[in-house]
């Protein structure tokens, strides 16, 4: 595995996440320990645990000797190659650590030829390519992590597995979201014996090796006082149900039904309870709070309550076969259950969800035909992230080719032949539906050209294509606040701007969605 | 059960048990499923059938007791003979060229098998057969010391790039017919973030470079009538490429306005750097590639390694499409190189499938693109006359003028609009003086040819005038693609058809010095960089040509496949000063890496081969790591500012005038195989050489 290739993408277009790591290596080297969840220079100010801060801190040393501009706080927005093949470079280097962990997972597999094209499968993901190498995230060191913890699990190793998954936690947060089951596997696995005694030796020193990581983490912070601040850092709560460009999970097919019944209550003037509030929240640019116009409103407090619950479903069936297929299973279940229902989910949190399940592909058909559909249409609602018509033609052929060399030999597998006639429509359905992302991506790339000519009319072309499009006034933003996007045609053109972002989203929300469903049947009724 | 004592009078005395067995083999067989009637077909059929099979059992075994049923035997088995345990012929329909070497190979290995002197049809000599047969002496000379057996398969397994690893993987895994997409779409992957970065002339008003220079020919060839596009605005980048390119930019320019008007408009679009027009151009070149270079490889791997095996291709595809000077000149720099090479890559095909007007015209096409193509002329000119030379006298007449009228009528029609019907016979004076400019000195920025080399020592410009080092450099380049000529003509000359010897024309698809044609071009077009007048670094793309061809299909251990990376690798770095410039640096190291990955070379290890070309990679390899690491850390100094491009300079030329020699080297080596180098052969009624005579 090369990682030349991914030094090609320098020269992409550098996201606002950029901008954040460079200002938290900034953060990091100029200002004491006391001071660094407190600063507001930028207005991008440090939101993950400290260890990552910790981390940042070490990548800021060497950055000072190569380029002292790099770590000056007030030199805002600093965009010169050397700060840019810096991080770039970073990124590259700590993804190894993913990549030791993926050739980890080859030996000692059962099947090894099949792993070896799994673990190729993950090091060369797509999302990884989108998010770190040209979005700009640590996603591939952070995943490295994951991955480990699971080996651990794997190879029997449980104690070193939840210590990992504390650090993990302590790296970044949303890893909460796969919490539940690491907490139920390792006390049903490792704290209790087969039999049901509690083995009270193993569980406190599991409780002793979490706790010390957590007192290595944030124990500076709750020395200074600074505990609430760091958690208000870490949970903002002001933000709203949906991320300014949907991500696609069941919020995004509730707010698109919203809008649909706003438009059909407005057109047929049926009295139904209109929100004022919700109606201009449809038509507002930038999105503080979703607010439903017809639909009940939706509170944090809702959705945590209903991805615990579901979550628990799945832990009951984690706690009576706590077995590592099943542990695997429950991990990217609550991952899922977390995306698909959490509240200000972004879509990059899809890789939560990828990267467990791609460990599973190869158990049966099934698993594969929902790794199928979730990895493309999960892949796919992370092409907004690149919006340059320049990244267009990587990520597309980069994913078109990822998508061959793992979905051909992995069908070859596990293929298995439809025996009942559900089970044919349901193949032919899916198959319909991954043939229409082609479609949706030819109408998400032609859009703004036939906006442009006078000739198409917009509503006739989008009707066409999407089913959703009788919706002509959305509440998206570009997928980052400092995007500008094509000159947008004056008048109605610019209500049209994101109804392609509007419909990908919708589009892979059904198959996200879907592949959910999917997996949780699947997952309830394995023996 | 009524068919019973039909079987007894068939198969003579059956016992009980055998009976039922019989039965129940007999009835699985046929009847139950056909029903009786067709059953009792079958059965009158039946002894017939059998009656070959069983005819080592006399009649009179008969009588005695057959203790199991007689089986049914497959085609195969009821032979007596073994003649289907040899491989079958190949049939003519076979999508493989039958290589005449492979055939005796097989049974003589010691012997040198003689070549066939006369050309038939299809029997395609490919210089790749002639290859297969270096290899296989190769390892027969290896297989004598037992001491190199092991290392040699070793090496064999663990190395093979990583191109070569996956090509096996995917054919292991049922994905064979997914290698050449996957390739294609990996290279435009690869071509396009290339493109991501920066160009020539990015942001260094008021002229810019050669993208703009691109980028303006399609601004004035879609705005102004075709009788401006030469004499328009001269200084600011006037077209100065033949009409193909003016055709071509002129397509990409009306498609471009199409989509937006401000990227090409007249005088007011000069110098516009916007990323929208700038993923325009660069879609330009990925679709001219993926037009003209890639169909055109693709059939080059069909019509010169149609006798190799499918893997071998698709390794050689990989080397092809992701050279990276092709690459860093074409998506990064900046030009459209790929379309001239892949139209004279299209007339070599043609001229190995024996359809020599159409590599006429491809030829004359590739010319009309970009008069570099010239580099090349000697060797498919003297190629072509060497087959009029080889055919019968008359019909040899005949194909002279076709080719001959074929050439003159597509340059007609590329410069048809200044033209008489069209325009005064004058006018055609403006692109010819463009195309070829004169009055440029004898070479430009440092390019590691022999002038600008021995330029270091020997100040030619102090000692002559312009005129003089012109004629100079025009008979130093024809002294140095003589051999190619001579070895061509001579070659098809000596292996002439004579007359009354019954074949036709038609009969002859090709000259027997095809496999001298890559080897020629190498010459010819290395011969014209290193002494023609007025090269550029990039020209370096012309030799790089035919010996990534001559590398594409070599074994690991041969020479060509040795020669062939020193070449592209020196090459990439003897473009390091103009890509530095155009801030290519990161593309410049990560694309060579790449290419040396999946072909499987690294510069880094000494292979221990203690051969004259291990000793000089090792050599150069070392100059080029020493000479980068003394850039990265010091200045040059203010008396030589050009230090390091001299020094740069200095380490190349030898290498291309070594790479120069060593195709003149092998061009003789291979004409001699061919049928001995101006030796009249004495055994000429003797076509068959030993090896043949065997069987």
């Amino acid at each position: 595995m090369s990682p030349q290739y991914f030094r090609l993408m320098y020269h992409t277009s550098r996201s606002t996440d950029f901008e954040v790591h460079r200002n938290w290596l900034a953060i990091t080297h100029s200002l004491p320990i006391s001071k660094w969840y407190y600063d507001t220079t930028s207005e991008w100010t440090l939101d993950y645990p400290p260890f990552f801060a910790y981390f940042e801190w070490m990548l800021s040393i060497p950055a000072y000797f190569i380029d002292k501009r790099i770590v000056d706080l007030n030199n805002l927005n600093y965009g010169a190659w050397s700060v840019v093949a810096y991080q770039r470079s970073t990124v590259i280097l700590t993804e190894l650590v993913l990549g030791v962990a993926v050739l980890r997972f080859i030996r000692g597999s059962v099947d090894p030829s099949t792993q070896r094209i799994i673990s190729a499968s993950l090091f060369l993901h797509p999302g990884f390519l989108i998010v770190d190498h040209i979005h700009f995230q640590y996603n591939g060191f952070m995943f490295g992590i994951l991955l480990w913890s699971i080996l651990m699990a794997r190879n029997g190793n449980l104690l070193a597995s939840g210590a990992l998954f504390a650090v993990l936690l302590n790296f970044k947060h949303i890893y909460m979201y796969q919490a539940p089951a690491y907490f139920v596997y390792l006390l049903r696995a490792f704290c209790i014996s087969p039999n049901g005694h509690i083995l009270l030796p193993r569980f406190l020193s599991l409780a002793n090796i979490v706790i010390a990581v957590f007192v290595l983490s944030i124990g500076p912070f709750f020395l200074m006082g600074q505990l609430p601040q760091l958690l208000s850092r870490l949970f903002p709560f002001k933000r709203g149900l949906n991320h300014a460009y949907w991500a696609p999970n069941v919020w995004a097919l509730v707010t698109a039904l919203d809008r649909v019944l706003l438009k059909v209550a407005q057109k047929t003037g049926v009295n139904l309870a209109i929100d004022a509030a919700g109606v201009s929240s449809t038509t507002r640019g930038f999105v503080g709070d979703t607010i439903f116009a017809v639909l009940p409103n939706v509170k944090p407090i809702h959705t945590f309550i209903i991805t615990i619950l579901i979550q628990s479903v799945y832990l009951v069936k984690l706690w009576r076969t706590p077995t590592y297929k099943s542990f695997v299973a429950a991990l990217t279940l609550c991952g899922y259950t977390s995306y698909m229902f959490g509240w200000h989910v972004h879509e990059k949190a899809i890789l939560l969800v990828l990267v467990p399940l791609s460990l599973l592909s190869a158990e049966n058909h099934a698993y594969f035909r929902t790794f199928l559909i979730a990895s493309v249409a999960g892949i796919f609602s992370l092409f907004p992230l690149l919006f340059t018509p320049a990244e267009t033609l990587v990520k597309l052929v980069y994913s078109c080719l990822w998508i061959i060399l793992v979905i051909v030999p992995l069908n070859k597998r596990v293929y298995e032949f439809p025996r009942t006639l559900p089970s044919v429509i349901l193949d032919y359905t899916e198959k319909a539906y991954l043939a229409g992302f082609p479609l949706l991506q030819l109408f998400v790339s032609l859009f703004p050209l036939l906006r442009s000519t006078p000739l198409a009319t917009p509503s006739s072309t989008a009707g066409s294509t999407a089913p959703s499009a009788c919706v002509s006034t959305d509440s998206f933003t570009c997928p980052d606040p400092d995007i500008q996007l094509q000159p947008s045609a004056p008048g109605s053109g610019s209500a049209m701007e994101f109804l392609p972002l509007m419909v990908t989203s919708v589009y892979c929300a059904v198959g996200l969605t879907w592949a959910f469903l999917r997996l949780s049947v699947i997952y309830l009724r394995s023996a | 059960m009524a068919d019973l004592p039909e079987h007894g009078s068939f198969d003579g005395l059956l016992n009980r048990k055998h009976m039922s067995r019989r039965l129940s083999y007999q009835s699985q067989n046929s009847t139950k499923s056909l029903g009786p009637h067709v059953g009792r077909v079958v059965q009158s059929l039946r002894p017939q059938a059998s009656s070959g099979s069983i005819r080592t059992v006399p009649d009179s075994d008969a009588e005695s007791e057959i203790h199991s049923p007689i089986p049914r035997r497959h085609l195969l088995l009821q032979t007596d003979t073994k003649h289907w345990l040899k491989p079958p012929p190949l049939s003519p329909s076979s999508s493989r060229a039958v290589s005449p070497l492979s055939t005796p190979q097989t049974n003589s290995f010691t012997t040198l098998p003689k070549i066939p002197k006369k050309s038939r049809r299809g029997s395609a000599l490919s210089f790749s057969s002639l290859k297969e047969f270096e290899d296989r002496t190769q390892e027969r000379r290896a297989s004598l010391r037992p001491s190199t057996i092991n290392t040699t398969t070793d090496d064999d397994e663990r190395e093979g790039g990583a191109g070569k690893r996956w090509i096996r993987w995917m054919h292991k895994h049922g994905m064979k017919h997914w290698v050449v997409p996957c390739t294609i779409l990996a290279s435009v992957c690869v071509k396009w973030s290339t493109g991501l970065g920066s160009y020539s002339g990015a942001g260094t008003p008021p002229m810019f470079g050669d993208y703009e220079a691109q980028r303006h020919w399609m601004e004035i060839t879609t705005h102004l009538p075709i009788r401006k596009w030469y004499t328009y605005d001269l200084p600011y980048w006037g077209l100065d490429y033949p009409p193909l390119t003016a055709y071509h930019s002129w397509l990409f320019g009306i498609l471009g306005n199409w989509i937006n008007p401000e990227w090409f408009a007249l005088d007011k679009s000069r110098g516009i750097e916007s990323p929208t027009s700038k993923v325009y151009m660069r879609f330009t070149v990925l679709a001219s590639d993926l037009l003209v270079y890639v169909p055109a490889l693709l059939l080059f791997l069909r019509a010169w390694h149609g006798s190799r095996s499918r893997r071998t291709q698709n390794i050689a595809l990989l080397a092809l499409l992701f050279q990276p000077s092709l690459i860093l000149i074409d998506s990064g720099h900046f030009q459209y190189n790929s379309v001239m090479l892949g139209l004279t890559l299209l007339s070599m095909n043609f001229l190995a499938t024996g359809h020599d007007l159409l590599a006429a015209v491809c030829f004359v096409l590739s010319l009309g693109f970009k008069q570099m193509a010239l580099y090349y002329a000697p060797a498919i000119g003297s190629y072509l006359l060497g087959k009029c030379l080889h055919l019968e006298y008359k019909s040899g007449i005949r194909l002279f003028l076709r080719l001959g009228a074929t050439t003159l009528f597509t340059f007609y029609i590329l410069f048809l609009p200044f033209l008489p019907p069209f325009a005064s016979i004058s006018s055609i004076l403006e692109p010819i003086s463009r195309i070829f400019p004169f009055g440029r000195g004898l070479f430009e920025d440092k390019v590691a040819n022999f002038w600008c080399a021995s330029n270091v020592v020997f100040k030619w410009r102090q000692y002559a005038s312009t005129d003089v080092l012109v004629k100079c450099s025009a008979a130093l380049t024809a002294l140095g693609f003589l051999p190619s000529v001579v070895g061509l003509i001579l070659g098809s000359f000596n292996t002439r058809v004579s007359s009354g010897g019954g074949k036709k024309e038609e009969d002859i698809m090709q000259n027997p010095t095809l496999p001298l044609l890559p080897y020629a071009l190498l010459t010819s077009s290395m011969s014209f960089f290193l002494f023609s007048f007025q090269v550029h670094e990039k020209t370096i793309l012309l030799p790089l040509l035919p010996i990534t061809l001559l590398l594409s299909g070599a074994a690991s251990n041969s020479s060509a496949f040795e020669w062939g990376v020193l070449v592209n690798n020196v090459a990439v770095f003897s473009m390091w000063p103009l890509l530095k410039k155009d801030g290519l640096g990161l593309q410049y190291v990560a694309l060579t890496v790449l290419w040396n990955w999946i072909i499987g070379a690294n510069p880094l290890r000494f292979r221990g081969s203690y051969s004259f070309i291990g000793l000089l990679s090792a050599a150069v390899y070392t100059a080029i790591a020493t000479l980068h690491l003394l850039e990265l850390v010091l200045s040059p100094p203010a008396r030589y500012p050009d230090l390091f491009p001299v020094l740069n300079v200095l380490v190349s030329t030898p290498v291309f005038v070594l790479t120069w020699l060593w195709s003149i080297k092998r061009g003789i080596e291979v004409s001699w195989a061919l049928g001995g180098v101006g030796l009249r052969t004495k055994q000429k009624g003797d076509p068959a050489g030993p090896s043949t005579k065997k069987d």
